[in-house]
């Protein structure tokens, strides 16, 4: 090879070849002007240092003997202008041209009458085709469809075997020295960057150069078997030397996985599986193990995808029912029961509901609120049944009624506090005072005072009207029923029921509440802090529900905190009033629109309506009128009323006059969607008591609904 | 969508295998996305009944989920380049997607009458687009987009097809990798106003970039401001996650890096000023994601050693992993089943 010899082409159709070892100025060697039109391309041959071949728009390839005036040979494409031509590496005779019109030619430079195999390449002009240093069979090309395309010409039919897709067209392509599958591109247009890729990769360069601040115009591996350096050269005029290792890598900006939050607590999770095989996957490229900048991977579809669930299992050391699915989120809303009944059922029901799957903890709030905020028949008869069945006072009482309520999936630790209530009656309550288990020493001090006390000194119940409060229960419950019906009880009945009976079970109900607590209050601080307020409770009599209201409060703020908005809201509606002043106006609001929000997304239709509708908050009862429209037409003229007011702008009349009075309306108006004709309700009423014709005798047959 | 139609066979036949008293994870569902090469984000829809995924084979796809099933909807092709980002808009608008790509450009896609049709482009970056959020509905329909140019735009329409293009030029020096609305109901926003107007929103994201930096950025007067520069990150920061706003007015933000740390940020007061940073864990690889669950109270994070581990506050503020995908038996098995599948 001759170090000094360099060949140029021109837009004029001459060729000059110039030698850097002359010892003169002038380094010019050879001039051919042989060619009609611009020279695309000239090409020395790989070992032949006098063989020069050269493309032209004009369609012809030439190849010059450097020591002869005159070319050797033309070859005629016979097709349009030639973009590039390069003699194959490998073998001594071939040539590969390419054509402005996609296809790319392959000659044996002894035969010039005829190309040797032809194909398409590429849609619109291939620019440029480079062979692989070491694979003879290889051919890249690079076309202004954007594409660079790798054909396997070992075949009898040239074969593509991999397509990188590049953001513009490609003007040159250049196979990477040492590396099988890596190639260099870039763009004549738009695109400034020079991109090596992985052919095996072919949406993602595996390195990119962004110094050019405009098109480069060219690029070449610096040394046949150096793999590190680059030079280009780019209309910014400047000429620039890359270092592999300097090369931006976008790859190692790609976030390799995907992850995401399904509002049913699935969890979507996308990785690549060659992060963990890695290794394996390194080893068959020896040649580029040495640069471990260059990405590896197996080109196959190796991304494995995967979606995963986590399960919605309860764990004792976390309070973690709603941990990851949120099927509870939908059965809940489904099946809690906010309004229409008598508080204590409602909350009866919400707890059995929250029972049933497992949400204990949403459980013990609802009976506790039944408790706080309903005076009478809180226990059911069949609660009482059971106590007295066992023959006992009210102790044995509230502690069947805790029996009951502590759910027998429990971990150990309930159960254990379970057995040792069954045995000993006060065992609750003593759990409830303490959230401790030291459940010895309790007993003995702190458990048998507080029955002790309430029994005598302030209620001063004996065990006969234990018993008779059983026969009167009925009584009770209709009493509670009645009370209640009205859309929200009022909430001091606990003060105004003077009754004995009330009273014990006021008093009973009280130990209720810390006993269903402090399976709570096990887990939470914000419960255990309400839970020493509730023990105060049993010194002091005659408490209005009012009391308990800050201890509500904080139990919703708990809950709304924990991300269980649903009972906060839920709890919300159903205490209404009782509840409502407690909590500011705009807490509330966030709490309703995040579950009316939380409803929607779950398609609850329904139950968002029904949220909306009983929600107390101004701004929420408004989102269900926000969005209706009434049309209305003008009685006179029958048309659509498109203004706001009452006068249609067609007939300039008022169309909200009575069709029986003659009056204009002012208040109800209703009218038949038929005919438009309507008037005051009463009067309408009236006439439509004995006539079904329209009373502004149109001769419709009215129906109002 | 009715629960009960869901399939719920295989996560019970999964679940069975597992110890009932330690939270596990099983997979319910592989989805084979025949994507030609890495998979870079997977979105769920709002009701959860659709999966986008996006791949570095330029493709967008969009999957029905529903029934435990996995039937390929659509097939979106118009990027250049790989795809790094997909987002779902409320569909309060209709069914949307906004895509980003290294190809510099944002696409944003319709469904009319069943296909998917690209319905805007938006070419205003100099380099990738990496990270693409939709603000809340609240807002209109406003899309960031964070890019590796430094900036972050937001397109919002105004109808007719027409978007307007805000630009927050150098927003991260080197590039930004991600962006996360806050919601819509900000503390601020609650106290200050009357109950009885409409409103008047504070709009707020944050972002995340390779100057190890999360911002967050507040607009004023129609401007976008940066708000606070929030400094704890040793190396870029890879994803930041505004949580939903469900519960207490208290704004948390989380964050991961590739410097392996997951902080979690929180802003209890109104103005939004302070924020304080909680080191969630030190992991020995990048993390890639972190996803709030919709309730906000499970934080699930992921890592460069394709490990899933979620994570929840305990009740004395500390943060404990509740659960971790590739150690128990749901991840391995699930890797097997991958491979597989492939096989």
């Amino acid at each position: 090879m001759d170090e000094n010899l360099l060949a140029t082409a021109a837009t004029n159709g001459v060729v000059v070849t110039w030698n850097l070892g002359k010892p003169s100025r002038n380094k010019q060697d050879q001039l051919f002007t042989e060619h009609k039109r611009t020279v695309n391309k000239v090409c020395f041959h790989p070992t032949e240092v006098y063989m020069l071949l050269s493309g032209s728009q004009d369609g012809y390839m030439k190849c010059f003997d450097l020591r002869k005036k005159d070319s050797v040979s033309t070859f005629s494409g016979q097709s349009e202008s030639v973009r590039d031509v390069q003699f194959s590496i490998r073998d001594y005779f071939t040539f590969a041209a390419t054509f402005e019109n996609g296809n790319v030619q392959l000659w044996d430079i002894r035969r010039p009458d005829r190309y040797e195999r032809m194909f398409t390449a590429h849609n619109g002009p291939v620019f440029c085709c480079d062979w692989h240093p070491e694979d003879r069979g290889w051919l890249a090309t690079g076309g202004r469809d954007k594409m660079v395309k790798v054909w396997d010409m070992n075949t009898t039919r040239a074969k593509e075997i991999y397509c990188v897709q590049t953001i513009a067209s490609v003007a040159r392509v250049k196979w990477r020295p040492e590396c099988k599958h890596h190639i260099a591109t870039c763009s004549m247009m738009v695109d400034h960057n020079i991109y090596v890729w992985d052919v095996r990769r072919p949406f993602i360069p595996s390195a990119m150069f962004e110094e050019h601040k405009d098109v480069t115009t060219g690029i070449v591996w610096r040394h046949l078997h150096d793999p590190y350096f680059l030079l280009s050269g780019s209309k910014d005029s400047t000429l620039y030397q890359h270092i592999f290792k300097d090369a931006s890598q976008p790859i190692d900006r790609a976030n390799p996985e995907g992850l995401c939050y399904s509002l049913y607590g699935d969890l979507a999770f996308a990785a690549k599986e060659s992060l963990i095989s890695s290794d394996s996957n390194r080893k068959p490229y020896i040649g580029d193990r040495r640069h471990p900048i260059f990405f590896k991977r197996k080109l196959d579809p190796t991304e494995q995808f995967e979606y995963i669930s986590s399960s919605s299992a309860l764990s004792v050391f976390e309070t973690d029912v709603e941990s990851g699915s949120m099927d509870w989120f939908v059965h809940t809303a489904k099946q809690y029961a906010l309004a229409g009944r008598p508080l204590a059922e409602l909350c009866d029901h919400n707890a059995k509901v929250a029972k049933g799957l497992d949400r204990n903890q949403v459980a013990q709030t609802w009976t506790m609120l039944r408790i706080i905020y309903s005076s009478l028949g809180t226990v059911s008869s069949t609660n009482l049944n059971h106590s007295m069945g066992k023959g006992s006072t009210a102790l044995p009482l509230m502690n069947s009624f805790n029996l009951k309520d502590i759910p027998a999936g429990l971990g150990s630790e309930s159960r254990l506090d379970r057995s040792k209530g069954e045995s000993r009656t006060e065992n609750i309550l003593m759990d409830s005072s303490s959230t401790l288990i030291n459940n010895e020493d309790n007993e003995e001090t702190e458990g048998s005072d507080v029955p002790a006390d309430y029994l005598l000194g302030d209620v001063e119940a004996d065990e006969d009207d234990l018993y008779m409060m059983d026969h009167e229960n009925p009584h009770a419950e209709e009493q509670e029923y009645s009370l209640p019906q009205e859309a929200f009880p009022l909430r001091h009945e606990i003060v105004d029921n003077p009754s004995a009976l009330d009273h014990l079970q006021d008093k009973a109900d009280s130990p209720h509440v810390s006993g269903n607590e402090a399976e709570t209050v096990s887990l939470t601080p914000v419960e255990s802090f309400s839970l020493i307020s509730i023990s105060h409770s049993l010194y002091e009599n005659r408490l209005p529900s009012d009391f308990f209201n800050p201890i509500v409060r904080d139990t919703l703020l708990f809950y709304a905190e924990q991300g269980d908005v649903q009972t906060a809201v839920s709890v919300l509606i159903v205490l209404g009033e009782r509840i409502r002043k407690e909590i500011d106006e705009q807490t509330q609001e966030h709490w309703y629109t995040s579950y009316i929000d939380l409803l929607q997304r779950f398609q609850l239709w329904n139950i968002s309506n029904e949220v909306i509708k009983l929600s107390t908050c101004r701004a929420i009862n408004c989102l269900n009128q926000a969005s209706t429209t009434l049309h209305v037409n003008c009685s006179n003229c029958k048309r659509p009323m498109s203004n706001r007011g009452w006068i249609c702008d067609r007939c300039r009349q008022c169309a909200s006059m009575c069709a029986v009075c003659h009056h204009v309306v002012k208040g109800l108006f209703v009218w038949c969607q038929g005919c438009s004709h309507g008037g005051h309700l009463q009067h309408i009423m009236k006439w439509l008591e004995t006539s079904s014709h329209c009373p502004a005798g149109c001769g419709h047959l009215c129906e109002y609904t | 969508m009715d629960w009960g139609s869901r399939d719920r066979g295989p996560r019970v036949g999964a679940m069975s295998s597992f110890c009932s008293f330690s939270p596990q994870v099983s997979v319910i569902n592989t989805v084979d996305t025949s994507h030609e090469d890495m998979i870079h984000d997977a979105q769920m829809d709002y009701y959860g009944t659709r999966l986008a995924t996006c791949s570095s084979d330029r493709s967008v796809k969009i999957f029905d989920v529903r029934n435990g099933g996995q039937i390929l909807i659509a097939d979106l092709r118009g990027h250049e380049g790989p795809v790094w980002q997909v987002a779902w808009a409320h569909p309060m608008y209709g069914n949307i997607l906004a895509s980003c790509s290294y190809d510099r450009k944002v696409i944003i896609w319709k469904e009319e009458n069943g296909t998917w049709e690209k319905t805007y482009e938006y070419t205003g970056h100099d380099s990738s687009v990496n990270s693409v959020c939709w603000a809340p509905h609240d807002y209109g329909l406003i899309l960031a987009c964070g890019s590796s140019d430094g900036a972050i735009s937001l397109l919002s329409y105004t109808g007719d097809g027409q978007w307007e293009v805000k630009k927050i030029s150098n927003a991260h020096t080197i590039g930004c990798n991600a962006v996360s609305w806050a919601p819509a109901v900000v503390p601020g926003s609650l106290i200050e106003q009357p109950s009885s107007q409409k409103p008047n929103y504070i709009k707020r994201f944050a972002s995340g970039g390779c100057d190890n930096l999360v911002k967050i950025w507040k607009e004023e007067e129609g401007q976008w401001k940066e708000e606070q520069k929030l400094e704890a990150h040793s190396d870029w920061v890879r994803d930041v996650a505004w949580a939903p706003s469900i519960g207490l007015p208290t704004s948390t933000i989380a964050s991961c890096s590739q410097d392996g740390r997951v902080f979690i940020w929180t802003c209890d007061d109104a103005s939004g000023n302070s924020w304080s940073p909680k080191l969630l864990h030190k992991f020995n690889d990048v993390v890639w994601h972190v996803s709030w669950s919709i309730t906000a109270n499970i934080l699930a994070v992921s890592g460069g050693d394709n490990k899933v581990t979620l994570w929840k506050e305990s009740v004395d503020g500390l943060w404990a992993c509740i659960s971790d995908v590739n150690k128990g038996q749901g991840g391995v098995s699930a890797v097997t089943e991958g491979q597989q599948n492939e096989q």
